[in-house]
């Protein structure tokens, strides 16, 4: 990774905060000056596009435009978009049968306003449905500490329980599961170094149902991520069972075609519009919800439960000096990202604020720079400028 | 929120928090306080103003009945044990207005206090002389809102009649707790106000901190446009002048949140900002609370403190 315009091996950020950029080296978050063709291509990309916001009406068409234009600046071979309005929208606020559908079936005309202009071939993953919470199981008041992370409703951390605290989630009716360190580790072949950030338990909830723990977010949750041992696919390049084969499919395709790789946040199979494959969204009890480590898993070919556990503290790895300060809890760029491994040009566009620069891969991207729903503005990201 | 029952004053909702979660100091912000802090926030519910533009409209404008159920209950002792747990090295009230739940705060301070946790708060400071009083003793630090100073602006933007309740409470404060201050701009309508805010600051304590945020439309305010980051910096140059610490922030990447020393003018502390999701101390070169150049003083409550140190402050 680098920026090879500027002469040194360097990742650079350009935060957009509406009339006003600067651009920083992404790793140190300082502020640096450089200048290339490429950087004012990128400026210009976010000046045109101010993000509307994540809940608001047009944030599906804000990644269709945004990519549109930065597809004719960066012409590249492969393209990586994140749609994520559906899920924000749901996850706070409640809508009627009638609006939800209706909600779908405009991102999913947005999506094939992108695949109509750009003439890209899309290979679109649903992340996952949402289901109405029901209620939460309250752990609170527990002698250890449960925590859930990375806004995930169905797993939370329990990290040094007393024995009373384990009877009383055994005895909880709404806990679906309580899985040991070992098993966990057992299940994805996890080393002992992966266990050392894994709480003691990770407890599971069954459908529906949330946690009140330490962690949950401040905004009141309506939806939680429904089921989704298996999340829809669309795609015609070839046969996909799991998530993790997505990056190797492009891998072998994108000599023949131009592909867009299309995340589309809190919509499941029985939402999903287009024609469908189902694909395995994790293993055995274990499912991804949207995070992370699901976008990792399609984008690196490797399940990453080790890499964002859940309900971890992952708090404690963070220092002042921890690097990439504006993406999130990445301190480096992930390895082995499909971006990383295509010879051709890549571009990512999203409205996931955080992590899209770092899950892709790609050489350059933009994305919304919102936090808890607060629209800051964007970020643009080049990794490299260098490939032909 | 309170009730009367039998002749007493009672809170309608005692030891019920949301928020319950952890964050930098530097992010709510305190850039003076416990550099580099890691505090557990809090909040209730509801909220003794109404402000147009609320950043926490969702609890501090909805119903607190209908919120009890998404929040948690915790005992002052089991609160600061979470905080504990969390390995947190203070405690900070920053999603609504204290003074809508003293109550429960004053049975708070006393846990945290046993445990050697200082407390802290955002607040508007529109309250009576007695309830600064009572605030004063459950906080130690505190950062207080002046959003405007006219009675228009106040009435229209904040809905209160006036701001003089809030200055006269500044002036408390400030003789005895460490204070800083924030005001939101909203370009056109209270950026007139910054110089008459900067000399009503010189006039109490000109080494308050003062954060000068721009303002995030939220709530009723959602659709206006986003303030101009040049136009509201050069209206601070003036107040640089006479306030030492004047930071100008709440926006993604801000040039203008780092601690210059009032003395030689190098940088003694440094920071990111990440906007409204958080700024986060980067280097601290204070001396035993001096400029390590020139040896001037600058203000800091309480001792620097990495995020990592698995020990609680004391004060």
């Amino acid at each position: 990774m680098g920026n090879q315009e500027s002469g040194d091996p360097m990742s650079l950020a350009i935060v957009d905060a509406r009339e006003w950029q600067r651009v920083l080296d992404l790793e140190t978050g300082q502020k640096v000056e450089r200048d290339g063709p490429v950087l004012q291509m990128m400026k210009g990309v976010l000046q045109r596009h101010p993000y509307p916001g994540d809940t608001a009406a047009g944030s599906g068409a804000w990644v269709t435009d945004t990519a549109l234009d930065l597809i004719e600046q960066y012409d590249p071979g492969f393209v990586s978009l994140s749609y994520a309005h559906l899920y924000f929208s749901a996850r706070f606020m409640s809508v009627s049968e009638v609006e939800r559908k209706a909600m779908v079936l405009g991102l999913f005309e947005e999506i094939a306003r992108f695949v109509k202009a750009s003439g890209f071939t899309p290979v679109v993953l649903g992340t996952g449905g949402m289901t109405p919470l029901v209620d939460v199981i309250d752990l609170s008041r527990l002698d250890g500490l449960a925590l859930c992370t990375l806004w995930s409703a169905r797993y939370c951390g329990l990290h040094g329980p007393s024995d009373q605290d384990m009877d009383a989630v055994a005895r909880h009716p709404w806990v679906e599961r309580i899985v040991a360190r070992q098993e966990f580790l057992t299940l994805f072949g996890g080393t002992a170094t992966d266990g050392l950030r894994l709480p003691d338990f990770i407890l599971v909830s069954r459908p529906g149902y949330g946690f009140k723990a330490a962690g949950v977010p401040l905004r009141r949750t309506v939806n939680v991520s429904a089921p989704s041992f298996s999340i829809p696919l669309h795609q015609g390049l070839g046969e996909v069972r799991s998530l993790t084969e997505i990056c190797g499919l492009i891998e072998r395709e994108i000599g023949n075609r131009r592909i867009a790789l299309i995340h589309v946040e809190g919509v499941g199979e029985s939402e999903f519009p287009w024609p469908y494959t189902p694909c395995s969204n994790g293993r055995e009890w274990y499912y991804y919800e949207p995070s992370e480590a699901q976008y990792l898993a399609a984008t690196t070919g490797k399940h990453q439960v080790f890499a964002f556990p859940v309900g971890a503290r992952l708090f404690d790895d963070d220092s002042e000096n921890e690097p990439y300060p504006f993406s999130g809890y990445f301190n480096r760029v992930p390895d082995g990202t499909v971006g990383q491994r295509l010879s051709v040009r890549s571009m990512a566009v999203g409205n996931r604020s955080m992590f899209p620069h770092m899950v892709y891969g790609a050489d350059v991207s933009i994305e919304c720079f919102a936090r808890n729903l607060y629209n800051q503005g964007c970020t643009g990201v080049i990794h490299r400028d260098d490939k032909a | 929120m309170y009730l009367e029952e039998h002749g007493e004053i009672q809170e309608r909702f005692p030891h019920m928090w949301c928020g319950c979660s952890m964050s930098r100091l530097e992010s709510l912000p305190f850039y003076h306080a416990y550099p580099g802090a890691r505090v557990l926030t809090i909040g209730t519910s509801s909220c003794n103003m109404s402000c147009r533009y609320c950043s926490n409209a969702y609890v501090a404008k909805e119903d607190p009945a209908w919120q009890q159920s998404g929040m948690a209950e915790y005992s002052a002792k089991e609160l600061v044990r979470l905080a504990e747990k969390l390995e947190c090295h203070a405690i900070v009230f920053n999603v609504n207005e204290p003074t809508v739940s003293l109550l429960s705060l004053e049975e708070l301070a006393v846990e945290a206090r046993r445990a050697g946790l200082p407390m802290g708060c955002l607040t508007n400071g529109y309250m009576t002389e007695e309830g600064t009083e009572r605030l004063a003793r459950i906080f130690s630090f505190v950062n207080v809102a002046i959003k405007g100073l006219s009675d228009d602006f106040c009435r229209q933007f904040l809905g209160i009649p006036t701001v003089d309740s809030i200055l006269r409470n500044i002036r408390a404060l400030a003789r005895t707790h460490h204070l800083e201050i924030t005001t939101p701009i909203i370009q056109g309508v209270n950026d007139r106000d910054i110089d008459a805010i900067a000399g009503f600051l010189a006039s109490v304590d000109p080494e308050i901190p003062w954060h000068v945020f721009r303002l995030l439309p939220e709530h009723d305010m959602k659709e206006s446009e986003y303030p101009s980051i040049d136009g509201i910096n050069q209206a601070l140059q003036s107040a640089r002048q006479r306030l030492p610490y004047v930071y100008f922030h709440n926006f993604v990447g801000s040039d203008w949140v780092n601690t210059l020393c009032p003395g030689c003018g190098v940088e003694v502390i440094e920071r990111f900002s990440l906007g409204c999701g958080g700024d986060r101390l980067s280097k601290y070169h204070c001396e035993d609370g001096r400029c390590p150049k020139c040896r001037t003083p600058i203000r800091i409550h309480g001792e620097r403190i990495a995020w990592g140190t698995k020990r609680a402050v004391t004060r």
